[in-house]
């Protein structure tokens, strides 16, 4: 063997050396992994804490991961995330990741992490895990929007999830489903109204000044106003970007749109006659507008004390200054049948008197006013034939027959893209123009609502004005929407209830189902009535229709008087009577011997003492405002549905807020004794024998 | 020799400086209310939002369903009934009086009534209408939005410690 020369035997020793070093990098990486960092951590925090001997028994070393097959979930958080479940780490002061996640509906062992949080399962390093990364652009859902997680799956609506709830609420209310498909909301037979026969029931100049600013009129300290009043609420109808050519076009087809001519408003001559030249017609008009209870569905400006408020409900539009708005001779017919005019629409028929009728117009027409609304309107000629093709033209290019229905022009659905899976789009899908905005899907969604034309110069959706809160939860909604996990969709049942005969004519009529809801069908801003025939008697409910009063003080919304007659009032008793009952309530099951002047005594003491009622119920003039006015229950309810009541209210309305409590039989009758000897007035029905003793 | 290291030494602090540039993209906002489940009004400062967890998040949702009618100054129909009754319910937000009872002291008041617990017979009992996680919920509701705000009793030291 020769001598190796001392350069070489160098090179070797340094060649050795290096390979031994380029070895040793794969396990040194390893080593250095981010979760095993983590691990040794968990280890070491665990020696910190009282019950370290448990946690320590918990730790899993080496990748965790939860596999849920039937899901697609394969979650890898439980790695690093090793206290998730440990009761003892719940305290804000235990470091992340290892800190316990908060009580929850779901379980981490049963749902994984992603399903509700998103981001990365996969990943065992933080930023795949959490962040967007060139591989993969699903990041964490910010805890502010996290109930769109609860969305994907449960599309009715959980109490746990106001956002979410008030977010699809607000797709609802705006209309979007006009112009996008959502999922889960159905497109309704009427968005805006039909604009068939406009030309009879408003100007050309009211049509120009509504479409520059419909109703909305941002002020020049930026205050939102309606026709002058503040208001907060988006109207019915966003503003559209449309130069004065389009507006000038599109106000002269519309006052073009005419498939009749007005109806005349017809009066009895003697009514007219007796009340034209009497100086209080306006005032008694004004009045009759009030007991009617208009505004439960309409609200009016009202100025107090030099503050200007809208009050009243929004189910029809707001109505402050509809005297300058609409033609006389519209409003007539209009009150008298709506759906002659708008078939879809949601407002009573009322039974009118000639004199009821025409009061009220004349102060609608003369009070409900602004001499100047059309004053900025320029000078609108004749419309030209060429201006009225040109309206018919941008009324289809700008969407418009996506909402408003003219018979004879077809209805344009999904004119806006499908947002039915908007909620899991990926940053690559989605288009950001130069918007100075961070690239994320939420920021995208925000910037869309607020401002559509920073991320899309051509785009044709309107303005929208927004309450604080709002947005987030329209994000919220928006994100929820991933077209993903049907098969675990939690559905809301769907009912309808359009009953027939002559009971569905007066319902249908005075469309009781606005309000009121029957077996999970309608309103929710009156009492559920699915179980009215146990709860009251019925000639209560016929007194009631006639003439309602206002008995649950809670409710800030009053029912309109209708002017029913007799027999409609009758028909709607009768069927509700007889229909409507509770399987749990059983009229009979109440004997009136039980109910004793001695009974109620003691039911009265119960009452005020023991259970101090009178903390949230009224009788006569004292009492709380929480609960119904007690005063008349004894000609009002059934001593059935009282007794039910005292042993569990959820029973008989899910979700009531009167606490259910614990009392004997004896109290439940003292209690039923003495409420049924509350009575006003005189009582409709034969007190029960022996039942008027405390009074 | 030297003019190059000096040049050499400048084009790299650009080259540093051009892909600092690169990385500064927008970032979001910090939005302090990120991580909140769902967010209060402060009741006495409307400016003010008090962020709030899952479980404080339900709470509120109880307390405007079932409490605030006595315990706040105005109710979803307007007025409160509070100036019905007597003695006068204080506010839930009354942190000089629930920041001294303790978490165990409010669940009974709440599930058994104020009779079980010597305090008014108008506070009723809801133990048979709300779940126990529902008055855990209320608790830290009332917990989260309590002016002053309210302290937890400090937590025993561990017994014992490592390091």
């Amino acid at each position: 063997m020769g001598k190796i020369p001392k350069r070489l035997r160098l090179s070797f020793a340094v060649s050795s050396v290096l390979f031994l070093g380029v070895l040793a990098v794969s396990p040194v990486k390893d080593l250095l992994q981010e979760w095993k960092q983590y691990q040794r951590e968990y280890v070491r925090f665990a020696e910190t804490r009282p019950d370290t001997k448990r946690l320590l028994a918990d730790f899993h070393p080496g990748i965790n991961q939860i596999w849920i097959p039937e899901m697609n979930v394969i979650d890898r958080c439980t790695t690093c995330h090793q206290g998730i479940t440990q009761a003892s780490l719940l305290d804000a002061s235990v470091p992340q990741p290892f800190r316990a996640h908060a009580a929850m509906p779901h379980q981490v062992e049963k749902q994984g992490c992603v399903v509700c949080h998103r981001g990365q399962g996969l990943a065992t390093e933080v930023r795949e895990a959490h962040e967007t990364t060139l591989a993969w652009e699903q990041p964490l859902l910010p805890v502010r929007y996290i109930q769109a997680s609860c969305g994907v799956c449960h599309r009715a609506a959980l109490p746990e999830t106001p956002q979410l709830n008030l977010g699809r609420e607000l797709l609802v209310k705006l209309h979007c489903v006009g112009c996008h498909r959502l999922e889960g909301i159905t497109r309704p037979a009427m968005l805006g109204p039909d604009l068939t026969n406009l030309g009879t029931k408003v100007s050309r100049a009211w049509i120009y000044k509504w479409l520059k600013e419909p109703r909305t009129v941002t002020d020049s300290n930026g205050n939102i106003t309606v026709n002058g009043v503040e208001n907060e609420e988006e109207p019915r109808m966003p503003q559209f970007r449309l130069n004065d050519q389009e507006v000038r076009a599109l106000s002269a087809y519309l006052s073009s749109l005419r498939s009749g001519p007005p109806e005349p408003a017809r009066f009895d001559s003697r009514v007219v006659a007796a009340l034209e030249k009497k100086p209080d017609t306006v005032d008694q008009g004004e009045v009759r507008f009030r007991q009617m209870f208009c505004t439960t569905c309409h609200s009016v400006a009202v100025t107090r004390a030099g503050q200007t408020r809208l009050i009243g409900g929004q189910i029809g539009p707001e109505l402050t200054k509809v005297g300058s708005k609409v033609n006389p001779e519209w409003l007539v017919a209009w009150l008298r049948n709506p759906q002659a005019y708008m078939p879809y629409s949601l407002m009573p028929r009322y039974g009118w008197s000639d004199e009821d009728l025409f009061k009220v117009t004349r102060y609608i027409l003369s009070k409900l006013t602004d001499p100047n609304l059309l004053s900025d309107v320029p000078k609108l000629e004749m419309p030209h034939p060429e201006e009225i093709q040109l309206g018919q033209r941008l009324f289809l290019e700008k969407g418009c027959a996506s909402c408003h229905v003219i018979k004879g022009v077809s209805v344009q659905a999904d004119f806006g893209p499908n947002l039915s899976n908007l909620g899991s789009k990926t940053l690559s899908q989605l288009e950001f123009s130069k918007a100075k905005i961070p690239r994320t899907l939420i920021a995208y969604i925000q910037a869309k609502i607020t401002d559509p034309v920073s991320v899309n110069p051509a785009a044709r959706m309107p303005q929208y004005h927004l309450e604080p809160g709002h947005l987030e939860a329209l994000t919220t909604a928006l994100l929820s929407m991933t077209g993903g996990l049907a098969t675990l969709a939690v559905t809301a049942p769907q009912s309808e209830f359009h009953p027939a005969g002559a009971f569905g004519e007066v319902y249908e009529r005075y469309k009781c189902y606005v309000c009121h809801r029957f077996n999970g069908y309608g309103g929710t801003s009156a009492p559920d009535l699915s179980f009215e025939g146990s709860r009251a008697q019925r000639s209560w409910l016929v007194a009631f229709l006639k003439s309602p009063q206002t008995l649950r003080p809670t409710l800030t919304l009053r029912m309109p008087q209708f002017n029913m007659t007799d027999t409609e009032a009758a028909t709607l008793a009768d069927y509700l009577a007889m229909v409507t009952q509770s399987p749990t309530v059983s009229l009979a099951s109440v004997a009136s011997k039980d109910l004793t002047p001695e009974a109620a005594r003691l039911g009265k003491q119960l009452y005020e003492v023991k259970y101090q009622c009178q903390s949230c119920h009224t009788i006569g003039s004292s009492g709380g405002y929480v609960g119904p006015n007690l005063s008349n229950l004894g000609n009002w309810m059934n001593a059935a549905w009282i007794e039910g009541w005292l042993r569990d209210p959820q029973a008989l309305v899910p979700g009531t807020i009167e606490p259910r409590r614990t009392l004997p039989d004896q109290e439940v009758t003292a209690l039923t004794a003495y409420l049924m000897t509350l009575r006003q007035g005189g009582s409709a029905k034969p007190a029960p024998a022996g039942a008027g003793g405390a009074r | 020799m030297k003019h190059q290291q000096i040049l050499l030494l400048l084009v790299l602090a650009l080259a540093a400086l051009a892909t600092s540039c690169q990385q500064k993209t927008i970032a979001a906002k910090p939005d302090p209310l990120s991580r909140a489940y769902d967010v209060e009004t402060d009741w006495n400062d409307a400016q003010r939002q008090t962020p709030l967890n899952s479980q404080q998040a339900q709470g509120k949702r109880v307390f405007y369903t079932y409490c605030v009618w006595c315990h706040a100054d105005s109710s979803p129909a307007g007025p409160s009934n509070r100036s019905n009754l007597s003695p006068t319910p204080p506010l839930a937000n009354d942190g000089a009086t629930f920041n001294p009872l303790s978490d165990e002291f409010l669940r009974n008041t709440i599930t058994l009534g104020g009779s079980a617990m010597g305090k008014s017979a108008m506070m009723p009992p809801w133990g048979r209408t709300l779940s126990q996680d529902e008055v855990l919920a209320v608790i830290a509701f009332m917990r989260a939005i309590a002016q002053p705000p309210y302290q937890p009793p400090a937590r025993p030291a561990p017994q014992y410690s490592v390091k």
